[in-house]
């Protein structure tokens, strides 16, 4: 009798992380992610059908966790500035504590893995949903001006994801070493939300 | 966290030098066509051809019969 086994499951999700991001797909194989995880290669093949199979499956459990995450606490119907930084914390805490699966998560979304990963279930287009509910609403109450989606979504995202690139990298600008702080966090929102406004 | 939903001990793995196979072959209508086989795939990039099948009811040894009729070499992987 062959039982799931959560924590074996947990141990080839952390190394197939560690071994995408370090080596790429490119250097990635079922045998060399078994050799890590000291379990058989045939073990493996019983939970996932091939390499690609593996990093989809993989690729979407991460981007529903980091998508769960970013709408922990959030409603579409909070005010803009309020629902925009409860967006930015929670986006900034996985970031700072899940690097490892946020890079992955980027070398995925960039791959041709990541359109069929965002067509496996319908939970994105929920996330989507919300999302787009939160942005009518500010632009129903004259929270924000109206804009091409990209442009809005580069203003409000951007300056976040740019402070957590230094933050990951630990340094800014000419080397200087850098960590996040809220107090940093909150002057760069403060000046994305002016801009966003009507 | 749950990968698949598919029973554990319906799924069987093995070993074989298939390195490529045409949609059209006996061997892949066999399989394709197989009651007892609910789903299969072989992972030609795999260094170890890796065929694995799902199925309720087939034991591996008669799985490895029906490859190795064909003449492949097929071993079960555990």
């Amino acid at each position: 009798m062959r039982l799931r086994d959560i924590d074996k499951e947990n141990l080839v999700i952390a190394n197939a992380i560690d071994q995408i991001v370090q080596d790429g797909f490119q250097g990635f194989s079922m045998n060399k992610l078994a050799k890590a995880c000291n379990i058989s290669v045939g073990t493996l093949y019983i939970y996932y059908k091939d390499k690609d199979d593996l990093i989809q499956k993989i690729g979407a459990t991460v981007a529903i966790e980091f998508f769960s995450r970013t709408i922990k606490n959030f409603s579409p119907e909070m005010s803009f500035e309020e629902g925009l930084w409860v967006q930015w914390v929670n986006r900034a805490d996985f970031t700072m504590k899940y690097p490892r699966k946020v890079a992955f998560f980027e070398i995925i979304k960039h791959s041709p893995h990541g359109e069929i990963i965002l067509n496996s279930t319908t939970k994105f287009s929920d996330f989507r949903t919300i999302m787009k509910q939160f942005i009518d609403n500010g632009l129903h109450n004259n929270e924000i001006s109206p804009m091409t989606f990209e442009a809005f979504w580069s203003v409000a995202y951007g300056p976040l994801y740019t402070l957590l690139n230094f933050h990951t990298d630990g340094k800014s600008m000419g080397g200087k070493p850098f960590v996040l702080t809220r107090k940093i966090m909150k002057e760069a929102f403060q000046a994305t939300v002016k801009a966003l406004k009507p | 966290m749950k990968i698949m939903d598919t029973d554990l001990n319906t799924v069987h793995v093995f070993k074989t030098d298939i390195r490529k196979m045409d949609t059209g072959c006996a061997m892949y209508h066999k399989l394709n066509d197989h009651k007892d086989i609910q789903q299969w795939s072989i992972d030609h990039d795999d260094i170890d051809c890796v065929l694995r099948v799902v199925s309720e009811t087939l034991q591996p040894e008669a799985i490895i019969t029906l490859i190795s009729d064909f003449g492949h070499k097929c071993q079960e992987l555990v």
